[in-house]
């Protein structure tokens, strides 16, 4: 029922998702096919780069597709590109596998006498040998097409949008609802997708090799060339639909976010605020994935601002030692962006979202936990469960178990908001936590103290490039008015309400700005 | 005129062919055959260029096919194999028209000519040209890719094994069937078989190869008669001519040398030369070996012959065979006329030889026993 009421309420979104999934799907399968099938002719033709070519398809096709995602965002940025070139590098092999195969199995008197009655080499590529090889080509085609409706989920990690965008929102936010919305259309799309190939696949089959027994209705050659010219009109339609869409003169920006809720509600709460305040647009890339890829992208200047958080600044971008000073952390940070990368720190958001560790309240009480001390003279009998950048960095448990005498008895990393449902089945006892996330809240459980003062200040930070100190300085100002509505509170309740209370980020940073009267 | 002049054919070191020449002669069917291996498919390829020779000439026409355009050239050769040859994804109208709607002629002319193949096929063109390869039986499909090979109306006609893959009966007929259209179009065939039979039946002449050499290349009859070398014996089969009676002439059983007398001589003298050769008649003739009659020892039987002479009792009224007849003609006449001495005279009534039922018997019962030389 719950997922039903979010398909009602957020039909709009789901559509626009999947109309953009269909069409970030389309044209990467449409260039894989242009690209494979040449260069599955040519190694049926060059013997030699079979091999090489062949291996080396194998090879990326063996890649993780997140990392070969990752991979490709220094060389492309965020957005469509990147996603795509991740598709297309994965629909490939299937391909010139098929392309490959189908043109090697044609019969070498078959091709004898096309040679033999007087065709010249285009003439039996294009008349017999493609003909021929069509259906192993098209059933190649089919298994691509059908594997990147699946993979193009990931390209809401690079901002391309999405049905993926539900799914991973969902996974952050523990929101079942949505996880469906993103997961049930990309699953029925894929079905579609692998139907219509599969009418393509039999109309271009030569009809000896077809059943041509008693057919239903829907198996009839002109009813699945009806059915195929409906499907091509839509997608064509809605590329037109997209590409008409006006490209307007007028001032905009681009803002980007990572990939958790209380990014999503300020990436909202920054949009809604400038261009209330200002003329300018503001397009928005949600859910870009972690600091480092959100940072690559205002690099590359596929977005202008993003909100980080100074520690994150001052440990992993800036590698420097663990520093509680927070004043300190924030000076240097600022001065370090502009000198390294020309980037700039505005003022503090005044809100610290630090890392802590929380326990459920029963773990609390059994060992009458207060401070990360308490917990370290007991870690032994308890099961951590933290996210994998916590594990990995300087400044958080590699750091952490050297402050505090802290061995658990097992440590067992799950990432993302998944690791809350871990500590709600009793299969982890200990998580690491953001001092303001709604979770927090939701599931009622216990931070504890930082006794030592290990943990670096997380004081959000809006980063803009150039462009905004340049042509915008006005977005400065309004940021800092921001600020002052801001506070470590206000940004748990604001992020409960969306991972608890189900509400849009959008919806929850509009009624904050409404009722400060902000806009 | 097509010339092979010493033509060569090496992959690496291994020699295809060595020194092949040979003419095919224009408006004829010509047999390439031998076991395989012996490199009459690829003589047959380079025709068409489909293989380049090592070294050597291939001329048609006098002209060098090296320096022609090969796709021209294929173009003006048809083409037919096995019949995988058709493409499996045309329809039997596709597969007749690719060449003419590649050459761009109309369309009207093109319908026009494919119904007209369909025909010389035998094949109904209302049924089959919509149809699809597979949907017709192997002799249906080698009409469809022998109407194809005429359908641009070519001079040359290559044919590599195109009968081998059908069931007897079905490749009798369409050796009959490409026997006709010979008679009517009269192409120059070059037609690759390893079946003896086959090339006996259809073939003008022959070119036996072994081991990538021609070993002989000539008449069937030749062939059959006259082995070049006991691979082409072997390859030819001991009674390989009995299948074939009409090649078996009368020339080829009779009595060379028969005996034989001048009509002056007298009777005495001719019962005693009958009685020292063990023949029961002599064949009378003038001093230029032209026949007068036959003198039978039969009617010399209660007879009064003293001072008489051969000519008194000369049998002027005989029949005669030419040498040149089969040896089923042959029967028949012996048959009809229940004759037991049949002279062999040329179209000059001089005498040639002599048939006889011994001599008969004795050449019909070489088939089925086994001869003592090799």
């Amino acid at each position: 029922m719950e997922f039903l009421n979010y398909v009602q309420s957020n039909s709009s979104q789901i559509l626009s998702l999947l109309v953009e999934h269909i069409e970030l799907t389309v044209v990467a399968v449409a260039l894989a096919i242009v690209i494979g099938i040449p260069i599955g002719i040519l190694i049926s033709y060059v013997k030699k780069l079979g091999k090489p070519i062949l291996g080396l398809a194998n090879v990326v096709q063996a890649i993780p597709s997140m990392a070969l995602l990752g991979f490709t965002i220094p060389f492309l940025g965020i957005g469509t590109l990147p996603a795509i070139v991740m598709v297309i590098l994965y629909s490939l092999l299937p391909i010139i596998k098929n392309t490959y195969t189908g043109i090697k199995n044609i019969n070498e008197q078959t091709l004898e006498a096309a040679t033999g009655i007087g065709l010249t080499k285009w003439q039996v590529l294009t008349k017999i040998q493609i003909p021929l090889a069509l259906p192993v080509i098209m059933a190649g085609i089919r298994i691509s097409a059908v594997s990147a409706v699946g993979l193009m989920t990931l390209a809401a990690f690079v901002g391309a949008g999405g049905l993926g965008y539900l799914v991973y929102a969902g996974i952050r936010s523990v929101n079942n609802a949505q996880i469906l919305a993103g997961a049930i259309p990309a699953c029925l799309l894929a079905l579609f997708i692998d139907y219509i190939a599969g009418i393509v696949e039999n109309l271009v089959t030569p009809k000896n090799e077809r059943n041509t027994k008693k057919v239903s209705f829907f198996k009839k050659p002109i009813v699945q060339k009806i059915i195929l010219f409906i499907v091509i009109t839509s997608i064509l339609g809605m590329f037109a639909v997209s590409f008409i869409k006006p490209e307007s003169n007028e001032k905009q920006i681009t803002i980007g976010s990572m990939d958790f809720t209380e990014q999503e509600i300020l990436s909202h709460m920054i949009k809604q605020l400038i261009e209330a305040k200002t003329d300018i647009k503001v397009n928005q890339k949600l859910s870009l994935g972690s600091s480092t890829i959100v940072m690559g992208a205002i690099q590359e200047n596929d977005i202008d601002l993003y909100v980080d958080y100074t520690g994150t600044i001052y440990g992993s971008v800036l590698k420097h030692e663990p520093n509680s000073n927070v004043q300190e952390v924030y000076d240097i940070s600022k001065k370090e962006m502009k000198d390294k990368f020309n980037l700039y720190v505005l003022d503090d958001l005044n809100f610290n979202n630090t890392y802590t560790l929380a326990v459920k309240k029963e773990t609390q009480s059994k060992y009458n936990l207060k401070t990360i001390s308490d917990l370290s003279a007991v870690s032994n009998e308890l099961i951590f469960s933290p996210t994998l950048t916590f594990m990995e960095r300087n400044d958080c448990y590699i750091g952490l178990s050297k402050m505090y005498p802290i061995n658990f008895k097992e440590v067992i990393p799950i990432d993302g908001a998944p690791r809350y449902t871990a500590l709600m089945n009793d299969e982890s006892q200990v998580i690491d936590a953001y001092s303001t996330d709604g979770l927090l809240e939701k599931y009622d459980l216990v931070v504890l103290e930082d006794d030592k003062s290990f943990f670096l200040p997380y004081h959000a930070i809006p980063v803009v490039n150039e462009n905004i100190i340049n042509n915008y300085p006005e977005i400065v100002t309004v940021l800092k008015e921001l600020s002052s509505y801001l506070s470590d509170d206000v940004m748990r309740e604001l992020n409960y309400k969306v991972d608890e209370e189900r509400q849009n980020p959008d919806t929850v940073a509009h009624d904050f700005l409404v009722s400060n009267s902000l806009i | 005129m097509i010339k092979f002049d010493k033509v060569c054919k090496a992959y690496k070191d291994k020699k295809v062919l060595q020194n092949v020449s040979f003419e095919i002669e224009d408006n004829s069917i010509t047999t390439i055959i031998g076991e395989s291996g012996c490199g009459k498919t690829t003589t047959l390829k380079m025709i068409n260029r489909l293989i380049e020779p090592t070294s050597g000439k291939i001329t048609i026409n006098d002209k060098d096919i090296k320096r022609m355009n090969p796709i021209s050239l294929r173009r003006s050769i048809g083409y037919v194999i096995q019949q995988t040859g058709l493409f499996p994804h045309m329809t039997i109208k596709e597969n007749i028209e690719l060449i003419l709607k590649i050459k761009k002629v109309n369309s009207k002319k093109i319908n026009a000519r494919t119904e007209e193949m369909m025909e010389m096929v035998g094949l109904d063109a209302d049924e089959f040209l919509n149809r699809y390869p597979s949907e017709l039986s192997g002799g249906q499909q080698q009409r469809v890719g022998i109407a194809r090979a005429f359908a641009s109306d070519p001079e040359i006609i290559l044919m590599d094994e195109p009968f081998s893959a059908l069931d007897p009966v079905t490749r009798i007929s369409l050796q009959d069937e490409l026997m006709k259209l010979q008679e009517k179009f009269s192409k120059t065939i070059i037609f690759v078989t390893h079946d003896m039979d086959e090339a006996i039946k259809i073939s003008d002449k022959i070119a036996i190869m072994d081991g990538g050499k021609l070993v002989q290349y000539d008449t069937p009859e030749m062939i059959l008669k006259h082995p070049a070398n006991d691979f082409v014996k072997n390859f030819v089969g001991k009674n390989r001519i009995w299948t074939s009676p009409n090649l078996i002439k009368v020339k080829d059983i009779m009595i060379d040398n028969p005996i034989t007398c001048k009509e002056e001589f007298s009777i005495f003298y001719c019962l005693n030369k009958m009685k020292m050769s063990r023949v029961d008649s002599l064949m009378i003739i003038d001093e230029n070996k032209k026949l007068k009659g036959i003198l039978y020892a039969s009617s010399l039987t209660n007879v009064d012959y003293e001072n008489k002479c051969a000519k008194d009792f000369i049998e002027n009224d005989f029949i005669t065979a030419k040498p040149e007849d089969s040896i089923v003609s042959l029967l028949k006449v012996i048959d009809d006329n229940k004759i037991a001495t049949l002279p062999v005279t040329d179209e000059n009534g001089i005498l040639k030889g002599l048939i006889t039922r011994s001599s008969l018997i004795t050449s019909l019962s070489q088939q089925f026993l086994e001869k003592e030389d090799k």
